[in-house]
Parts: structure tokens; C-alpha cells; sequence
């Protein structure tokens, strides 16, 4: 599904990324640790195609494509999915027009023709179901007043209506309480497949729980410092992230 | 070729001298020492601190004809795409400042008397020399001593106490220079008693041939007693060769509320005046205004919200989209005087730049003399909101489309203002269409 290879990027002259290595498989979850500004945001950034950031070496490869000459919309179209740290609020553009827009824009790009207006909200409810969104927030201008809550939840119905392939999900658990944060992972699991994958990125271990991943990697100093199963995520969580930082110096040979 | 200054002045002998019985009245009193004024004053220059940054040089120096001294004829058909579909209104038009009775239709016939104004000043003489001209204080400016020399015709609106008036009032001004270039003056009246309703569309529609160019010079006066609300949508989207200077002058007596809304969406030089004087006890006064405009189009709106009693407010949102070497102007002036404590004032005009030669000019200015008052303002300029775009093309909408979609939020937050839906539809959809098209 996916390959980075030795993935570099900075922004303004700073390298964040500095080489990452990592390869995910159809079907699998991986989660993505690390302290605050180790580039985890930045990564799916560059992942997403926002262009802030310049690739200054390195590959990825997407279901056989250069993901890296795709524009954003094209990554999207063919199946990337970005549920972003901190949502966007826009002003005017109701969250029905702009999924109705983006929905048809994929299966336009899929060969498929727009959706007919009744089974899109057929759709839209069994979506909003998923998520245990309600029709006054469907409504409403995208994420516009939301709650922090309210506005991951909303990235996740996206997710669900746009069926991706690929599906990153920053820091989806941050701001959210348990019963949330459960109704996420709730949605999250329900959309998997054997033929889609997942990237979760993540501060703390709570979410894993609940989105039980193949695979943790620990990403310091933009760097993928120690990769293992689930019981890394637990180890993480004992030892702290103090550990990380040692883990990185051994690595560097000191 | 004679200027236009003086071309005017000698039409206004000949004007005169066809008014007959009237020449002596009051009212024509005004008129002589509006246009005394005006020879007086002057066009302005860019020199004048009102017109600093629109230039109307080139507009006047146009062989204009007096509009009131041409006779064209149109028909129904001819005015058939400036109507408001889907809507029951009452349809005063105007062409070249003159009524025209034949393609004017009014309806409503309880609760308020609409006439053409040469008509009031027959008819309603007392209450017209009330009122006339005295909100619109021509004596320091010289296009509304202009307009005040040449006010013989244009709508005269008296809503009556409580009446409320379904069906809108749209002003249709027509300014034919097909067959030579045409200057139109037009003056509006109108009148909303105690507790009472009503709604005003003004537009303006110029027709031209070769290189011809219309000028329309277009004010109002608006009088909204105790209680009154009164909405006024003034919808410009005129072909490239046409100018237009106009004023809304509004005197709102305690309690009411002015609903003002300014769409312009094309045009020449389009200067636009919006003074409220917040005469009575917590009035209340909006004014929303939207320009979009791409081209060499140039668009100036000064408005000026005057509190002058206590408990009043004003609320101000002006937005402006420009494209290719478009320019737009706002100056909005806020004056809070000494009597007037507990004022509220909101002033916010946020511009998107869709062109490096497109500019903007904006000057907010606080004038506050009473200490009690909460006043805001704020301006923006700059290009669409990086974030928002990003995140709209992450979900797989082109550029184009993402950009699109954004700029017409950015105007939607305008055109909710309006509360005629039908007009409101309407001008949505002018909107998306031209968004559209301007993005490819
Ligand atoms: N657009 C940007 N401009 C400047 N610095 C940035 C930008 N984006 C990220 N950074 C910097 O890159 C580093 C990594 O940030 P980020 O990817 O957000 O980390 P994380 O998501 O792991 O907390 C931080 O030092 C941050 O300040
Ligand atoms: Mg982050």
C-alpha cells in the first residue's frame, strides 16, 4: 500500500524529517508515537501534499504511484485520507455541499457518476449513524463552532463517507473524552478492511486500546527510532517518553 | 466640447424654464442654490479628501447629454431583463430620471402612497417640503448639490403609520446612451410612519452603443419614524460603460431599523454614499455591502453611521472580492456625539485579493466624543486562507473548486443579509456562476 523511503522535508531551511523508512501493508494498522514536535504532524502532512513543506530527499510510493508528484486533491482522489490535528473551521460552506462536492469529485476520478441526491443521504445517515453524528451538526458550516470533540468526530464521518484507502489519523484522540474517544475507534474499526490501511498517530496510549495497531513506531526528532508490535505502545506508556530520547542517543552512537 | 459642469448649468436654464408654475416654489428655491453650489464647487478631484482615491476625471470629461432633455423610448421588452423574476413588486422605472408610467406597474394600493416624486411635489407639497433635502446637507458636496439642482424626478414613497408592506418597492433606473452618451439624475423620497414596513430595491441598468458611456447620479433620502424598519437593497451590476455616483441619506427616529445591503458586482466607477443618522433613541442601522468585481472596475463606498442620541446602533460588514486590475475604496466613518452614551458601533470591512494589480483602500474612521460607548473596528486584505484551502483539496475538490467554494462563503455572509429571497437567490447565483467562471 505504502512505502517511505528514507522520507526527508523541512520547512523554512529547518529539516524536520530526516530520513524516515517505513512500509505498510494492505489490511494493517500502524501507529505512530512520539513527543510533541518529534514531525509526526509533519509527516502526514507531507503525506496529505500540503505544500509548506519541501521534500528535500527520500520517496513514497502509493499503491504503485509517486505520491510525492500527486497534488493534494489527486492524493485524496485516489484514496488518502489526512483526519487532521486541528480541523479547519469554514465559514459558509455547509458540511452536506462540501461532502457532496468531494464525494462525487472521487467517484468522478473512479469513473463513477455523481450520486444520486437520495442514496447520497442515504448514505450520509448511515455515516452519521457510524459516528453518532446528528443532522444539526451535518448541517452546520464545516466545523464551524464545533466543539474540539465535535470536530474530530467530524473528520472521521468524512473519512467514512470518502472511503479511502489509505486513512491518517493525527492526534484523532486529543480533546476527546472516553466516551468519544470510544465512538471514534468505534467508527475507525468499523471501516476497516483486509483491503484498506490505517496510520494512527498518537500522543498516548488510551486510543490503542481501543484501535488495537499491528505495528508502533516511535518517531523522535524526526527520525523512526524504534519500531515493534502493540506491546511497544505499553512500554511507551511505563517507561515514558524520557526513554525515547535515550533510545535516540544510543542510535546516534553516543 | 463644452464641459460638462457647464453644460449642466445652462441645461438646468433650460430645464427650469419648462417647470412652469413650480419655478417659484420652495422646493425650486433649493434647487437654484444647490446648483449655485455646484457651479461653485465643482466636480472633485482626487485632491478632495472624499474622493482621494477615485478619480472622476475621466468620467465627466464624457460628451454627456442632460437625461432629462432626451425623450427614448422603450418598451417593456427592453426592461424585461432587469425585472425580478418571482417576485410581486411594485416596478417604478425611470428612464434617463424621467418616470415612465407605461413600464411601471404599482400593486399595492393599503397603507402607502408611491407616486413619482414631480408628482408629489404637486400633490404632497407639505409633506415633501418637509423632508426634501434636508438630510442630504448638499451645501459641502458637490455631487449631491448636483443631484439637489436636478431633483425633479426619481420615487416618492410614504409608507403610512403601521402599515406593513408586503410587496418590495424596485427602483429601476435606466439609463439609455445608445444613442449618445447620457447623463441621468434620479432623487428618491421615501417615507416609513410609526410601526411601519416596507422594502426598497434600487437598480440601475445602463444600455450603450460604440463607445458610449452612461453617468447615473442617484440619491435617497430615507425617513423611518418611531419604529420604523426599513430594508434597502441596491443591487449594481451594470455593464462596463457605465459610471455611477449616488447617496443614501437615511434619519432614523427612535426604535427603528435600517436593514441597508450593496451588492456591486460590475461596473465602471461606481461611488457609493451611505450616511445614517441616528436621530431617536436605540435606532438601529446595518450596513452590509458586498463588492465583487474583476476588469477596471472601480468601486467606492464611503459610509458614515452618525450617532447622535443615546442606546443606538450601527452594525457595519462590508466585504470585497477583487480580481484582475479592479479596485475597491471603503471609508467608513463612525461619529459617536456627545449625547450619545450606550452607543454600540460595529464597523469590520475584510477584502480578498485575487490579482497582484488588484488594490483596495481602506480607512476606517472613529470619531467619538461620549465616553460610555463600546465601538470596534477592523480590516482585512489578503488572499484566500491558505489553511482552508488546503484542507478543502484534501478532500479531493480541485483549486479551482476549493477557491470557488470559499469565495462564495466569503460572500455568502453578505447576501444572507438579504431577506427578499427571491433577490437574494438571485444574486447568489450571479455570484456562483461569475466565481465560477473567473476561476477556470
Ligand atoms: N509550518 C511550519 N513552520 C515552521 N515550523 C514548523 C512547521 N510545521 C512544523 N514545524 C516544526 O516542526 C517540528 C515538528 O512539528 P510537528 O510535525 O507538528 O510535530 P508533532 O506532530 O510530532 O508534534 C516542530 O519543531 C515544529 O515547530
Ligand atoms: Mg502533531
Amino acid at each position: 500500500m505504502l512505502t517511505i523511503t528514507n522520507l526527508q522535508a523541512s520547512v523554512e531551511g529547518k529539516e524536520i524529517l530526516k530520513g524516515i523508512n517505513l512500509t505498510i501493508g494492505k489490511g494493517e494498522i500502524h501507529a505512530i508515537m512520539g513527543p510533541n514536535g518529534s514531525g509526526k504532524s509533519t509527516l502526514a502532512s507531507v503525506l496529505a501534499g500540503r505544500e509548506d513543506y519541501e521534500i528535500t530527499g527520500g520517496s513514497v510510493n502509493f499503491d504503485g504511484h509517486d505520491l510525492l508528484e500527486m497534488s493534494p486533491e489527486e492524493r485524496a482522489r485516489e484514496g488518502v485520507f489526512l483526519a487532521f490535528q486541528y480541523p479547519v473551521e469554514v465559514p459558509g460552506v455547509s458540511n452536506t455541499n462540501f461532502l457532496k462536492a468531494a464525494v462525487n469529485e472521487v467517484r468522478k476520478h473512479r469513473g463513477l457518476d455523481p450520486m444520486e441526491p437520495k442514496a447520497f443521504l442515504n448514505m450520509m445517515r448511515e455515516k452519521m449513524a457510524l459516528v453518532e453524528m446528528d443532522q444539526a451538526m451535518v448541517s452546520r458550516s464545516v466545523n464551524e463552532g464545533f466543539s474540539g470533540g465535535e470536530k474530530k468526530r467530524n473528520e472521521i464521518f468524512q473519512m467514512a463517507m470518502l472511503e479511502p484507502k489509505l486513512s491518517i489519523l493525527d492526534e484523532t484522540d486529543s480533546g476527546l473524552d472516553i466516551d468519544a474517544l470510544k465512538i471514534v475507534a468505534n467508527g475507525v474499526n468499523k471501516l476497516r478492511s483486509k483491503e484498506t490501511s490505517t496510520i494512527v498517530i498518537t500522543h498516548y496510549q488510551r486510543l490503542l486500546d481501543y484501535i488495537v495497531p499491528d505495528f508502533v513506531h516511535v518517531l523522535y526528532k524526526g527520525r523512526i527510532v524504534k519500531s515493534g508490535g502493540k506491546e511497544l505502545a505499553l512500554e511507551l506508556e511505563a517507561k515514558g517518553y524520557d526513554w525515547v530520547k535515550e533510545l535516540a542517543l544510543e542510535e546516534a552512537g553516543v | 466640447m463644452q464641459d460638462l459642469q457647464e453644460k449642466l448649468i445652462s441645461g438646468f436654464q433650460t430645464v427650469e424654464t419648462a417647470l412652469n408654475g413650480q419655478a417659484q416654489t420652495p422646493i425650486h428655491v433649493i434647487r437654484k442654490q444647490a446648483l449655485k453650489r455646484f457651479a461653485e464647487l465643482g466636480f472633485p478631484t482626487i485632491r478632495h479628501e472624499e474622493w482621494k482615491y477615485t478619480n472622476l476625471m475621466s468620467v465627466v470629461k464624457q460628451d454627456y447629454v442632460l437625461g432629462l432633455q432626451t425623450a427614448p423610448n422603450l418598451t417593456k421588452t427592453d426592461i424585461e431583463p432587469f425585472l425580478m423574476p418571482d417576485v410581486e413588486a411594485n416596478v417604478l422605472v425611470f428612464v434617463n430620471g424621467t418616470y415612465s408610467a407605461d413600464l411601471s406597474t404599482i400593486i399595492s394600493d393599503k397603507g402607502v402612497e408611491v407616486m413619482p416624486l414631480s408628482e408629489a411635489f404637486k400633490k404632497k407639497t407639505a409633506t415633501v417640503e418637509k423632508h426634501f433635502a434636508q438630510y442630504a446637507a448638499w451645501q459641502n458636496d458637490a455631487m449631491l448639490a448636483l443631484n439637489t439642482a436636478f431633483a425633479l424626478n426619481g420615487a416618492y414613497i410614504e409608507v403610512a403609520k403601521g402599515a406593513v408592506i408586503e410587496e418590495p418597492f424596485h427602483l429601476l433606473y435606466v439609463n439609455d446612451s445608445r444613442k449618445q452618451s447620457t447623463f441621468a439624475p434620479a432623487r428618491n423620497l421615501v417615507i416609513v410612519g410609526a410601526n411601519a414596513e416596507a422594502t426598497i430595491v434600487e437598480s440601475v441598468h445602463t444600455l450603450v452603443s460604440g463607445a458610449n458611456v452612461g453617468l447615473t447620479n442617484l440619491v435617497s433620502e430615507l425617513v423611518l419614524a418611531d419604529n420604523a424598519k426599513l430594508s434597502h437593497y441596491k443591487v449594481q451590476n451594470d455593464v462596463e460603460q457605465s459610471h455611477f455616483v449616488g447617496a443614501i441619506h437615511a434619519h432614523q427616529e427612535a426604535t427603528s431599523v435600517l436593514n441597508t445591503v450593496v451588492v456591486t458586482l460590475s461596473g465602471g466607477v461606481v461611488r457609493n454614499n451611505l450616511n445614517a443618522v441616528l436621530a431617536g433613541k436605540a435606532a438601529d442601522t446595518h450596513f452590509y455591502g458586498l463588492y465583487l468585481v474583476n476588469g477596471k472596475t472601480l468601486v467606492d463606498n464611503h459610509t458614515l453611521a452618525d450617532h447622535a442620541v443615546a442606546h443606538c446602533t450601527s452594525n457595519e460588514l462590508y466585504k470585497g472580492i477583487m480580481d484582475d486590475k479592479a479596485t475597491g475604496v471603503f471609508n467608513g466613518k463612525i461619529m459617536v456625539r456627545p449625547d450619545a452614551q450606550k452607543t454600540l458601533a460595529y464597523q469590520s470591512n475584510r477584502n480578498i485579493l485575487l490579482s497582484p494589480n488588484a488594490t483596495v483602500n481602506t480607512k476606517p474612521q472613529l470619531e467619538i466624543f461620549a465616553d460610555d460607548v463600546k465601538c470596534s473596528h477592523g480590516c482585512t486584505s489578503g488572499q484566500l486562507d491558505d489553511e482552508s484551502l488546503f484542507y478543502l483539496r484534501a478532500r479531493g475538490l480541485d483549486k479551482e473548486q476549493a477557491r470557488a467554494l470559499l469565495l462564495y462563503a466569503f460572500a455568502g455572509e453578505i447576501t444572507e443579509k438579504i431577506e427578499l429571497e427571491p433577490l437574494r437567490e438571485r444574486l447568489e447565483s450571479i455570484i456562483a456562476e461569475r466565481l465560477h467562471q473567473e476561476l477556470l
